[in-house]
């Protein structure tokens, strides 16, 4: 028996992530009578948009559910009657085509399978500005698990900036866990509501979640104010107040129009980034593509990748939602029976896949990542969280070794800490090159670096890794 | 327990006490450490290595690694650790 064979389990198919992309996908794929694993890092089924409350809770919000969350419910409960075996709490730290080691309990673990489906979803994207490190302001994303998930009321009275189709769920969680929402800041510009109708209109999902969120909005007596965002954030040891302020085309903040605010909590996400670690991890070949969202993972029209045995789904595609995840992740599993069984990919399934992602995009258009979002980090301000780098550091470094990722790194450590450069990364070149006077909304010029662990592990993990 | 912190509604999860830097605390079990000492009023659970500044949790599901804590002598991410009756958490320092 070879070293840790009682932590390795087997499957036909692998899948990293159990959210919308990687549930669709493992249903499909055992109704077709392969053997499924899922990874996922959470303690319960569903990923980030179909969180499920925590099991024994049932806290009450004020507001209904969004519609979405329906779909969302009825996975998490087919998959949970499905023979299926969905590992929680798995941090999945390498991978080779084939085989996945994941940590899990502190234990070392290796799922080996014939195919990979990547579905780890993606991440806030986080723009710094002064005061963001203090305890109290948190990502988008941070808000709804505290109040979905956990059913916590994370503070009484909050700010929530940022850009892009996320803000407003944001916003109505905080509202429905009873947390007075003082502003609600989208940073894009009026306009861009009405260039993100056709990202709706002709989608009846998208439609009847608009619909919701504007609904709710309207109710609240809130109203969103476009064309502001967040300035800076100051407290003492905690968030005590916000400075706001409008921003002109290009995005810069409009010094002039500040206003301060008395919060305790504040809530940003400038859209999302797409998780493509594993995949560069892989060797998978990375597309740049900045509508939706920077890097994202190269598929084919069935989803795989560029390398053999290796599929992905949802946003690690490229940001779009949970409805092109869901069908992207369908998809997906009827491009690994064809390519098992040689029984062909229904054409509605193909259909359904392309006709989500184009809504999708049509609304990721009215939300582009502004240039002048990066001035508003000022000398003092972190950039890299875990290394402790400040804008003016970072500046230093850059005009030194240069402004691209390799100089950043060898000049001030920034997006060498553990979070391997996952909050910091997207940002540091475009503020680097801000910092030196060049143009930061070009391509980057360098493409992520991944090693192995993928995320930090306890040695023990790795000395303790099962072969095979 | 501060009532302020969390939603009503039922709650069936027991409710558990452990230490935070010695301070006694309540948590409901099962939930991430994090959550916990969020709710018991505790927004900073580490300080950067620099200036010893305050740091708190930012993304909750596990990415950012600001908000580590010692549980027990390990170093974890707070967001993902289940609360366990009697554990000793510390605030952590450079990630």
């Amino acid at each position: 028996m070879s070293r840790g064979a009682e932590r390795t389990i087997d499957a036909d198919v692998g899948i990293v992530g159990a959210g919308p992309g990687g549930m669709a996908a493992a249903l499909e794929l055992s109704r077709a009578g392969l053997t499924v694993a899922v990874l996922d890092e959470g303690s319960r089924t569903g990923g980030q948009i179909f969180r499920q409350q925590a099991e024994g809770l049932a806290a009450r919000g004020r507001l209904a559910e969004p519609p979405s969350h329906e779909e969302g419910h009825h996975l998490v409960h087919e998959l949970g009657e499905a023979p299926v075996q969905v590992v929680h709490g798995a941090t999945v730290w390498d991978a080779k085509p084939g085989r996945l080691w994941f940590e899990r309990d502190g234990a070392s673990w290796l799922l080996r399978c014939q195919r990979i489906l990547l579905a780890p979803g993606a991440y806030d994207r986080c723009i710094p500005f002064p005061g963001w490190t203090l305890p109290g302001v948190v990502t988008a994303g941070a808000a709804q698990v505290m109040v979905r998930g956990f059913g916590l009321r994370p503070g009484t009275r909050a700010l929530v900036a940022g850009s892009g189709p996320l803000l407003l769920p944001t916003v109505t969680a905080l509202l429905s866990a009873g947390v007075e929402v003082v502003e609600a800041l989208e940073a894009a510009p009026r306009s861009a509501m009405f260039r993100a109708l056709p990202g709706v209109i002709g989608n009846a999902a998208r439609l009847r979640e608009a619909a919701y969120y504007l609904k709710a909005l309207l109710r609240s007596g809130k109203r969103l104010r476009w064309g502001w965002t967040v300035f800076g954030v100051e407290g003492d040891g905690r968030v005590e107040r916000a400075t706001i302020g409008r921003l002109d085309a290009s995005g810069a903040p409009i010094r002039s129009t500040a206003r301060t605010i008395d919060v305790d909590l504040v809530c940003a996400g400038f859209g999302l980034v797409p998780a493509v670690e594993l995949a560069a991890l892989l060797g998978c070949e990375l597309e740049w593509n900045p509508l939706r969202g920077g890097w994202t993972t190269k598929v084919d029209e069935q989803q795989a990748t560029t390398v053999a045995g290796v599929y992905a789904a949802g946003e690690i595609a490229g940001i779009g939602g949970a409805e092109v995840a869901m069908a992207q992740g369908r998809l997906a599993a009827a491009a690994i029976v064809r390519a098992v069984h040689g029984r062909q990919v229904a054409p509605r399934t193909l259909a359904r896949a392309r006709s989500e992602r184009r809504s999708a995009d049509a609304m990721l258009r009215a939300f582009p990542v502004r240039e002048g979002w990066f001035a508003l980090a000022d000398a003092s301000t972190v950039v890299c969280r875990c290394e402790d780098v400040s804008y003016d550091k970072l500046g230093k470094a850059a005009a030194i070794h240069g402004a691209d990722g390799r100089g950043i790194k060898m000049g001030c450590r920034a997006g060498m800490g553990p979070c391997q450069g996952r909050i910091c990364g997207p940002s540091l070149q475009a503020l680097a090159c801000r910092a030196v006077g060049a143009p930061c909304t070009g391509a980057p010029m360098d493409r992520p670096a991944v090693q192995m662990p993928v995320k930090p592990v306890r040695t023990a993990t790795f000395l303790d890794a099962p072969q095979g | 327990m501060n009532r302020d912190t969390r939603m009503d509604g039922a709650d069936a999860r027991r409710i558990v006490g452990f230490t935070f830097d010695g301070v006694a605390c309540e948590g409901r079990e099962g939930e991430p450490v994090g959550m916990a000492l969020w709710a018991a009023g505790n927004r900073a659970v580490r300080h950067a290595s620099t200036d010893g500044s305050p740091r708190g949790m930012l993304c909750a599901m596990g990415i950012c690694f600001e908000c580590l804590v010692r549980v027990d002598g390990e170093m974890v991410r707070s967001c993902l650790t289940p609360l366990r009756e009697g554990m000793d958490v510390r605030s952590g320092g450079k990630p």
